[in-house]
């Protein structure tokens, strides 16, 4: 509503000012949604610039918790009047909107953006934002998953960093002793299993799905998989932590009770942030590919909503905001990278965190599948994620527990 | 007010009549628009398939939304688990509460500030409660587990079997002051002459209890009960904050279940045929509750 007033004044304005022969633009402003993140801090630190370099565009950011976000998003699409004009869109959420038709295809935009360079993205962080072959969402930032070792334990034992599943759950098990524990796990009901085992799945070489859509969560790899990540829970992780989110696990492994964790990977330079929640033991922290290689990807991607009102102006920002000089920008200053060019690039290995973390990065985004696709994607991701939960409280077998999984999900696609 | 005049055999004006339907009118209406037409709605988005994310394809379901819910186990575990919350917190915040009233009534002195102490817990945001007790038994994290360690006892709050348990506590914690407060305000209100009849004619303590406070005391237990009650019901911060409704389902509740449904999955027909379901349960249950507490009322009397 304002925005629409603001725009009436503007235009009467700008009426004014022709009939007074006197030229002024009429500003726009956009509305931002955005989760209260890191990342969110550098973007509202490089938009200054661009409102410099745009005096007709104003950027107001509307910045919340994440659990507050899918509704509100949801509210703005069906509002006759939107909300807002540019979204941020979660990887489960991507093609539950575009294919509601709730986000403006972005094809054109893109090819009509000099110098903008689609393709450096990494690939599969593109594919996340392409539903039935139009771009629907540029990326914003990734959150693909990673090893994150304690580099100094491994290096006093002389053991290697595991590439396998296997090894990595006898290693694990190994390095617990006493009050230290080998993996601080997630096991949390819900989403947090469900992002954590999905390594363990693809690592095994399972999937939820097979090519032609079928329901495969119930094959004998993801048996395996799952009974390997409950044998792990029991003899490697601390005892107790069968509600462990993202904060528990963080918090085990900077206060020196566990050797690794499967986490982002920007958690890296967190850790080894002397400021950082991990203190003393800031620098002694390591990042590898997730055992097996193959990693989980999420991913925010920029959007626009279809009801928005100045498409091109929304687009001028997202453009901007994603090109190659400020994401080598965005990146040097801490965020979490998503362009090939910018993850080679030496001065950001120089001004950043180093070449080793770039390289592994762009390693672990090369290899990588998202979180979850679908309409219902949300749905399958609580469902998979509460049987996974059941089978490590022990309420269930794990073969019973997916096979639960497979029949709910195949009953919530319908 | 209407009959009441008409008993009385007063006549009234037809004019006065309308005046009087007139000045109702406003309260009927704003009333109306807040508190019948979401409930209508509502139950008319339980018979579509109204999904917020296909909202061009709105069909009539009939009662299919209802009878999808017989056959789900999630909706009952979840129905289940929250009547266990209810009859567990509110039956221990009941006792707890009528405990420490007993006690806060017979203090001769600094009652007022021993009551606002009491109180504090229910002044903090149930969200904050939930985060602060994820934290404080937190296996590896928490004081509570170091302390009972220290002591040989070595307890999984969160673990499966327990979960449930420790969020009953933790409503407990918060909720018993409430109950506190309802009772202490009853039992200051009591007539006198009965207690000194039974000390008089020589009653035990137990007996003056059991058979002058108690009674009297039923209205006022039953107020607190069903207001305790009703809102144990609506239990979703705690689950919210720690469990996610894990491990393995055994915290999920009737609201967060609903929640996750409908503002997660966006399927609002089956979201709200659910909420018409929990409103089915809790009439029935406060109405039970009802009869049998002045049934029992009247045998006596």
């Amino acid at each position: 509503m304002t925005t629409k007033t603001r725009k009436r004044y503007a235009g009467l304005l700008a009426g004014a000012a022709l009939l007074a022969l006197a030229p002024t633009a009429s500003a726009v402003e956009l509305n931002v949604i955005m989760e209260e993140v890191p990342d969110y801090d550098i973007v509202a630190r490089l938009t200054e610039r661009f409102e410099a370099a745009n005096p007709d565009i104003q950027i107001t950011f509307d910045a919340m918790p994440y659990d507050a976000m899918r509704d509100k998003i949801l509210t703005s699409f069906l509002a006759p009047e939107a909300t807002y004009d540019i979204i941020i869109v979660d990887n489960p959420w991507m093609d539950e909107f575009a294919r509601a038709g709730y986000l403006a295809s972005l094809d054109e935009l893109v090819k009509g953006t000099d110098g903008y360079d689609y393709e450096d993205f990494v690939a599969p962080l593109r594919a996340i934002g392409e539903v039935d072959g139009k771009i629907y969402g540029v990326p914003y930032y990734n959150y693909a998953l990673g090893l994150i070792v304690r580099q100094d334990v491994f290096d006093a034992k002389g053991i290697a960093v595991p590439t396998t599943l296997e090894d990595y759950v006898a290693t694990i098990k190994s390095l617990t002793e006493g009050d230290f524990y080998g993996a601080a796990m997630q096991p949390q009901q819900g989403y947090k299993i469900f992002e954590e085992w999905k390594n363990w799945l693809y690592a095994m070489g399972g999937d939820l799905m097979d090519e032609n859509g079928n329901v495969v969560i119930d094959s004998p790899e993801a048996v395996k998989a799952l009974e390997m990540y409950i044998d792990a829970y029991n003899n490697a992780a601390p005892p107790g932590s069968l509600n462990w989110g993202f904060d528990e696990a963080l918090r085990a492994v900077a206060s020196g009770k566990a050797a690794t964790m499967m986490s982002y990977n920007w958690m890296l330079p967190t850790l080894n942030n002397p400021e950082g929640p991990a203190g003393e033991l800031a620098g002694k922290f390591q990042l590898y590919e997730v055992p097996g290689g193959k990693a989980v990807l999420g991913a925010w991607h920029w959007a626009i909503p279809a009801n928005a009102e100045d498409r091109e102006a929304a687009w001028k920002f997202v453009s901007w905001i994603t090109s190659k000089e400020v994401d080598k920008e965005r990146v040097i200053l801490g965020g979490a990278p998503i362009r090939t060019s910018v993850m080679t690039d030496p001065e950001v290995w120089e001004k950043g965190y180093g070449e080793r973390y770039y390289k592994t990065v762009l390693a672990i985004l090369e290899d990588a599948e998202p979180l979850a696709t679908g309409n219902n994607a949300e749905e399958l991701i609580d469902i998979v994620g509460t049987e996974l939960n059941a089978a490590v409280a022990g309420k269930k077998s794990p073969k019973q527990a997916l096979a639960d999984a497979a029949r709910r999900v195949k009953a919530a696609l319908e | 007010m209407a009959v009441e005049a008409e008993a009385n055999g007063m006549a009234i004006p037809a004019s006065r009549w309308g005046l009087r339907y007139r000045l109702l009118l406003p309260l009927t209406l704003t009333l109306g628009a807040v508190l019948l037409y979401p409930l209508l709605f509502s139950f008319w988005v339980s018979l579509h398939r109204y999904q917020l994310t296909r909202l061009q394809d709105v069909r009539f379901a009939g009662l299919r939304n209802y009878l999808k819910l017989f056959e789900d186990p999630a909706f009952w575990n979840a129905i289940l688990n929250t009547l266990t919350f209810v009859f567990g917190a509110v039956t221990l915040e009941l006792v707890l509460g009528f405990a420490l009233a007993l006690l806060l009534h017979r203090l001769p002195r600094f009652r007022h500030l021993a009551r606002a102490m009491l109180l504090t817990p229910m002044f903090v945001t149930p969200i904050a409660v939930g985060l602060m007790f994820r934290f404080l038994l937190n296996q590896q994290l928490g004081v509570l587990p170091w302390l009972l360690e220290g002591l040989g006892i070595r307890i999984d709050w969160f673990g499966p079997g327990m979960a449930l348990f420790s969020i009953i506590l933790i409503d407990v914690w918060q909720w018993t002051p409430f109950m506190l407060l309802l009772l202490l305000a009853g039992l200051e209100s009591l007539p006198k002459a009965p207690f000194e009849a039974a000390r008089i004619d020589g009653a035990s303590a137990w007996m003056t209890f059991t058979r002058v406070t108690l009674p009297l005391m039923k209205p006022v237990l039953l107020v607190a009960i069903v207001i305790r009650g009703l809102d144990a019901f609506k239990v979703f911060e705690y689950i919210y904050a720690i469990t996610r409704g894990g491990p393995g389902g055994s915290t999920e509740t009737i609201l967060f279940y609903i929640y996750k449904v409908g503002f997660r999955f966006f399927r609002m027909g089956e979201a709200a045929a659910m909420a018409y379901v929990l409103v089915a349960v809790t009439l029935a249950l406060v109405t039970l509750l009802y009869l049998l507490m002045t049934r029992e009322g009247r045998r006596r009397s």
